[in-house]
């Protein structure tokens, strides 16, 4: 037998495993579409998400992706059947994506997700997906929060603008590093510029509000342009907001220690970053529960490259391999098109595991 | 000795520019006539040269059956990757100068950069539920601007022509063009933003990058 069908007949052996694990746990197993309508995924995350997705035209013209992505597959699943309550689900297949030199990469996910769940749902994946790798010795959980980032960046002295920047990036590495560097020197503002508009905005104001320009309304861009003009622009800190910034992203530790490091953080900061005793009373929970068994360490950066993460993400990684990754992604199912609803899933590389 | 395969752009300011760029180094066209394609040069006897749409020399110099042909930088940019590792860029000329930028409306006063864009493009996409749209004829390079400077809630759509039009037809909400002078751009009621060029382009004497002779070296 070749070596690629040994490996074939392996994975599915281990996928029913597997499946079988979740079903004991009360997942059902969902059949996922492996074409997903390119609009819905554009409307998640814009453009970008081309560079990775397989994308073609059917007949009519339409653009279709190849599923770069099972999660994204789930909910969209779950949006057209309607269902409003607790849905435990599973699923095997493979995501497609291109890499940077845009060659295609195919990744074998076996996961579970709990969309819609009444009560916290991170503790049950945590601990199913773990059942799977119980006989493996010297697994690593890296865990993180992202609504933290969110709310440390809300508590910086900062003008909306840039908040928003710095939250709706942070999962672009580069870009956000760019960003960063900006902040440093404020520049975003041509003072020049906004003296002649001054003169402009006065002339606009005797338009029609209703008006139409390119898209958006005189009254949208009057009071864009005044909010904008009232952002504070040279009075505020963006050093020591950036300095803020790159400290709290170098925070790693076990999990059992992340509650003072992070406090003495804010402490040392003077910050007032919202949530954080919720946030710091999940990280205690989930060690107190598999911190025994298992280590955990809290990595303030961990994740940021999953755009639709929102909360809780996590890692399972044996010798530097990640054989599952998952997390909380509230988001999605709205941008997707659906209502907003809490989510939460991880999935098995099955690739790394055989 | 196998002849040099020499396109140049069959119309235009390119056209004439090219010839006269030729002719000051001895290199006069003998036979052309408006209705010929093919040319040779009064004074050399080692090219074999063929007048074709600049988008075409561009073609051809990719697939090997021209050695060498004047063009314009943006075009040969716009292509995927794979032209680029075909295509030598032998000298920049100096014509045919035009930059690719972003246009918005005049009176979107709010909106001086690539960070207001972006801010707008999302705020635009809460608002109306749908992305905002680019018209331009030249998407690979908008997208991978836009991208790279956070601008990720876009549209491309693609234009034909009178890209200029599309923000006051309700075809799209800005656009990137071409411009050497920005005047068109101003006579439609569109502001170029402040760091919103996308390339600075000019006509170039590209070469295959399987042509190994020396004879176009007076050009460099």
């Amino acid at each position: 037998m070749s070596k690629a069908l040994i490996n074939k007949k392996n994975k599915e052996n281990i996928s029913k495993k597997i499946l079988n694990i979740f079903k004991k746990k009360g997942f059902n197993f969902i059949d996922l579409d492996i074409v997903i309508d390119t609009d819905l995924l554009a409307q998640r995350s814009g453009e970008a998400f081309k560079k990775y997705a397989l994308n073609f035209k059917d007949k009519s013209g339409k653009e279709i992706s190849l599923r770069p992505d099972l999660t994204i597959a789930t909910a969209i699943q779950y949006i057209q059947s309607k269902k409003k309550g607790t849905e435990k689900l599973s699923y095997f297949g493979s995501a497609f994506r291109l890499n940077k030199k845009r060659d295609l990469n195919v990744f074998d996910q076996i996961g579970c997700e709990i969309i819609n769940s009444k009560s916290s749902p991170e503790y049950l994946i945590l601990s199913t997906i773990l059942s799977v790798f119980q006989k493996l010795k010297k697994t690593e959980i890296v865990l993180n929060d992202l609504g933290l980032f969110q709310n440390l960046i809300n508590s910086l002295n900062l003008p909306q603008r840039w908040k928003l920047r710095l939250i709706r990036h942070y999962s672009r590495k580069e870009y956000f590093d760019e960003l960063l560097k900006r902040l440093d020197t404020n520049y975003d503002l041509d003072n020049e510029k906004i003296k002649i508009d001054y003169d402009r905005l006065e002339e606009l104001k005797k338009m029609d509000i209703d008006k139409v320009i390119g898209g958006r309304t005189v009254e949208e861009i009057i009071e864009r342009f005044q909010k904008k003009i009232k952002d504070p622009r040279d009075n505020f800190n963006g050093s020591r907001s950036v300095k803020i910034i790159k400290d709290f992203l170098k925070l790693k530790v076990p999990l059992g220690k992340s509650g003072n490091v992070i406090k003495k953080f804010v402490e040392k900061n003077n910050l007032k970053i919202k949530n954080i005793n919720q946030t710091l009373s999940k990280f205690n929970n989930l060690n107190k529960k598999l911190g025994s068994k298992q280590d955990i360490i809290f990595d303030a950066k961990f994740g940021r490259e999953t755009q639709y993460y929102t909360g809780l993400a996590f890692s399972i990684c044996k010798q530097n391999k990640e054989l599952a990754r998952g997390g909380e992604y509230n988001n999605l199912i709205k941008t997707l098109g659906g209502k907003q609803t809490p989510a939460f899933g991880a999935a098995i590389n099955l690739n790394q595991l055989i | 000795m196998s002849k040099i395969r020499l396109g140049l752009p069959s119309k235009g300011r390119l056209k004439d520019e090219s010839i006269r760029m030729f002719a000051s180094k001895n290199l006069n066209i003998k036979n052309t006539n408006s209705r010929n394609y093919f040319f040779n040069f009064e004074e050399s006897d080692n090219f074999d040269g063929i007048f074709l749409h600049a988008r075409e020399i561009i073609e051809r110099l990719n697939d090997g059956t021209l050695d060498a042909g004047v063009s314009g930088l943006d075009l040969l940019m716009e292509l995927p990757d794979e032209y680029q590792n075909n295509i030598k860029i032998l000298k920049k000329l100096d014509f045919g100068f035009a930059d690719l930028v972003i246009a918005v409306p005049n009176d979107w006063l709010d909106v001086q950069n690539i960070a207001d864009l972006e801010e707008v493009s999302f705020e635009f996409k809460e608002k109306y539920n749908r992305r905002m749209r680019v018209a331009t004829k030249y998407s690979k390079l908008t997208e991978d601007f836009l991208l790279s400077r956070g601008v990720t809630e876009f549209k491309i759509v693609g234009s034909l022509g009178a890209t200029e039009s599309y923000p006051f037809t309700g075809s799209a909400e800005l656009i990137t063009d071409i411009t050497s002078t920005g005047s068109t751009l101003k006579e439609n009621n569109l502001r170029i933003i402040s760091d919103g060029k996308i390339l600075k382009s000019s006509a170039c004497l590209f070469v295959s990058k399987k042509f190994k002779g020396k004879e176009l070296d007076i050009f460099k």
